[in-house]
């Protein structure tokens, strides 16, 4: 008989394989006096330990990659710094000096405070915490123990493909280990959707269910088990209905990669002749190497935030240098870099620190361009950047949040005193540099016609235009309903922007969420575009949809939809879908 | 010493990561640092103490530094908790 045991799902996919019971050998912690003479020696043996813990967790956090798992990595740092905590190493000292005992109990010790007064709390994430910090104390009481580091994984095998684990609980540093090991899945007895192996796991695409009472008695070793990392169920013997429906999704999942794959390497094209343009949005190394790996025509949306968010404004050289091995990366493909978009709220160091800035609404106010306007020194160190990058491959300069033609002529003015500076410094760049706009204030989209000639080139950033457009936060749950591509006013504002843009021959990109979202790709097609830019995990994908559309059949079926009322009975996506058939 | 007064504005509040860059920014300087919240005070370089204030969204702390680089440090945490620790909200 099936049995069915349920926890959190908190890392989806789905796992099919051998139950593997891991059967912690708890570490005994006793209690030994020490003579005063050893005190020295005992803290010293105490030090090696944290050491030891230390270098084994940041040895994993280097290991692992950097662009995926970066929540995984943000995890053993928080692990490291709780070991080099000095309240808890103070007083763990202290605790050996004064009571005169082993390393192991002042430590113990020390933990039962710090988790006393974390369950005294009332604050459900901030006390699973306390879990994070008793892993951290047992691996410093490993390394105190025994010379193995990985005690807790003895006796597991080497190589863990189609093997599903099943712990007590697994802390970041076994994670890791096993999804170096190739773990088919995760199912643990304790912790939850807060718990760092939740996080973990998700990061890592590792399929896992924590949070399940008793598995380790319910399940027996080496049986067939199935875990739904989506829905947080494990099935042990499952009945042939249950297997059958697993194997057929596990399958589908299979075959929808393998037909990606497939279509690596063919055009964009749609069924009625029409090339599309494919290119990726990335801002780290690591989302560069996956756009070239997954064939895009270029990077439609280059970010450059992270430069200024992490510690101060970047100079002009360490700007350069990110842009440069970017543009180099690419190849001879275009890299659109857009200039700084961030809000006021979220930069209080560019302006007068006198003076914080409360915008009442930071979505409205002082942003994007027009924050880089107001320091039009510090702005134009960036287009420097981007402008002597420009001397190493094709680069396209792109202005987030434009509103009016005063923005784009005050950006067109600084260029040229870069250009010009430059020019006389006998520093390389490309004098025809393209210079776009991003779309997203709904007035400039309407006078697109009146200023588009002062442009080479827009994007549009979907995300905030449809919040600007439809007046609705899309992340305040009460009136993200509101939010939504097919609003009627929104199709004709999109249509608007295209087909004026088609009417000027100024290229036209998405690079919002939609781009990416392959439920939206034939209503794009339909709406005109033919440029679009998304996340590089989407852009197989997204492909797939323009290869199997008539974009001719699509465009008709949109304007029935359009100009027949009593055809809105139907959904447009479901339209536009039948048009196809 | 230099104190300021201020709120803890991101969505997710003083969590494990903020705490994390918390600690990290703190422990650059050299003077003592301390959280205030209400009646408790905690060293503003000790991730188990930072986390313990268990600051959600919306929390009234003050910053409190005692030291060569008092004021730095100071400025420094503000515009780490102003600028929501680089979260998007």
């Amino acid at each position: 008989m099936t049995l069915a045991l349920a926890g959190h799902g908190v890392a989806r996919g789905i796992a099919i394989g051998r139950c593997h019971l891991v059967v912690r050998n708890e570490l005994e912690i006793g209690e030994h006096r020490i003579a005063a003479s050893e005190v020295e020696d005992e803290i010293r043996r105490y030090r090696d330990a944290v050491e030891a813990a230390r270098m084994q967790l940041r040895e994993l956090a280097g290991r692992m990659d950097r662009g995926a798992a970066a929540p995984a990595q943000e995890i053993l740092q928080t692990h490291i710094m709780m070991l080099d905590d000095s309240t808890l190493q103070r007083n763990t000292e202290e605790h050996i000096r004064t009571e005169l005992c082993n390393a192991e109990w002042a430590l113990q010790t020390q933990l039962e405070a710090v988790l006393s007064e974390f369950r005294s709390l009332d604050d459900e994430y901030i006390r699973t915490r306390g879990e994070d910090i008793g892993q951290v104390v047992r691996l410093v009481q490993g390394k105190l123990t025994t010379e193995d580091s990985d005690r807790h994984l003895e006796g597991i095998p080497d190589r863990l493909a189609d093997t599903l684990v099943i712990a007590s609980d697994l802390t970041p540093s076994e994670l890791s280990a096993l999804f170096e090991r190739g773990v088919g899945g995760i199912v643990t007895e304790h912790g939850g959707p807060h718990s760092h192996a939740a996080i973990m796991a998700s990061s890592l695409g590792v399929p896992a269910v924590l949070g399940v009472r008793r598995a380790r008695s319910l399940l027996r070793e080496g049986e067939t088990l199935i875990l739904d990392g989506g829905k947080g169920l494990v099935y042990a013997s499952p009945d042939n209905t249950i297997r059958k429906h697993y194997h057929e999704v596990q399958a589908e999942t299979r075959r929808f990669r393998e037909a990606l794959e497939k279509i690596r390497d063919l055009p964009a094209s749609s069924l009625d002749g029409r090339r599309v343009v494919l290119m990726a949005n990335a801002e780290r190394d690591a989302e560069i190497d996956q756009a070239i790996q997954s064939g895009a025509d270029g990077i439609g949306l280059y970010r450059t935030e992270f430069l200024f968010m992490d510690g101060g404004p970047p100079d002009e050289s360490e700007q350069l240098a990110h842009y440069r091995s970017a543009v180099e990366a690419m190849d001879g493909r275009p890299l659109t870099i857009r200039t700084l978009d961030l809000g006021a709220d979220k930069l209080p160091e560019v302006l007068d620190f006198s003076e914080p800035v409360r915008n009442a609404n930071p979505a409205l106010g002082l942003r994007a361009i027009r924050l880089c306007l107001r320091d039009s020194a510090r702005f134009k160190i960036q287009l420097r950047a981007i402008l002597r990058a420009s001397g190493h491959g094709p680069v396209r300069c792109l202005v987030p949040m434009i509103t009016n033609l005063e923005e784009i002529t005050k950006v067109r003015s600084l260029l040229d005193e870069a250009r010009a500076e430059l020019t006389h410094e006998g520093l390389a760049f490309d004098r025809d540099l393209p210079l776009g706009a991003m779309i997203e204030v709904p007035a400039a989209a309407l006078a697109l016609g009146d200023f588009g000639r002062h442009l080479d080139f827009i994007s549009v950033g979907t995300n905030d235009l449809l919040q600007y457009a439809l007046a609705a936060d899309r992340v305040d749950e009460q009136v993200a309903h509101l939010y939504e591509l097919q609003h009627p006013g929104v199709l004709r504002l999109m249509q608007h922007i295209f087909r004026e843009a088609g009417r000027m021959k100024l290229p036209a990109s998405v690079c919002g969420e939609a781009a990416g979202d392959r439920r939206y790709t034939r209503l794009l097609l339909a709406l005109g575009l033919r440029d679009f830019s998304m996340g590089p995990g989407k852009l197989l994908e997204v492909k797939q949809v323009i290869r199997n559309t008539d974009i001719g059949r699509a465009t008709a079926a949109l304007t029935r939809w359009q100009s027949d009322p009593t055809a809105h009975q139907t959904p447009l996506l479901e339209a536009l879908d039948a048009s196809q058939t | 010493m230099k104190s300021a007064p201020t709120t803890i504005i991101n969505k997710l509040g003083l969590h494990a990561r903020a705490a994390t860059k918390l600690v990290n920014r703190a422990t650059a300087f050299q003077s003592d640092i301390n959280l205030v919240r209400g009646q408790r005070s905690v060293n503003a370089k000790s991730i188990m103490g930072v986390l313990t204030l268990a600051a959600s969204m919306g929390t009234e702390l003050v910053i409190l530094a005692d030291g060569p680089d008092e004021e730095e440090a100071v400025a420094a945490l503000l515009e780490l908790v102003n600028d929501r620790f680089g979260e998007e909200q």
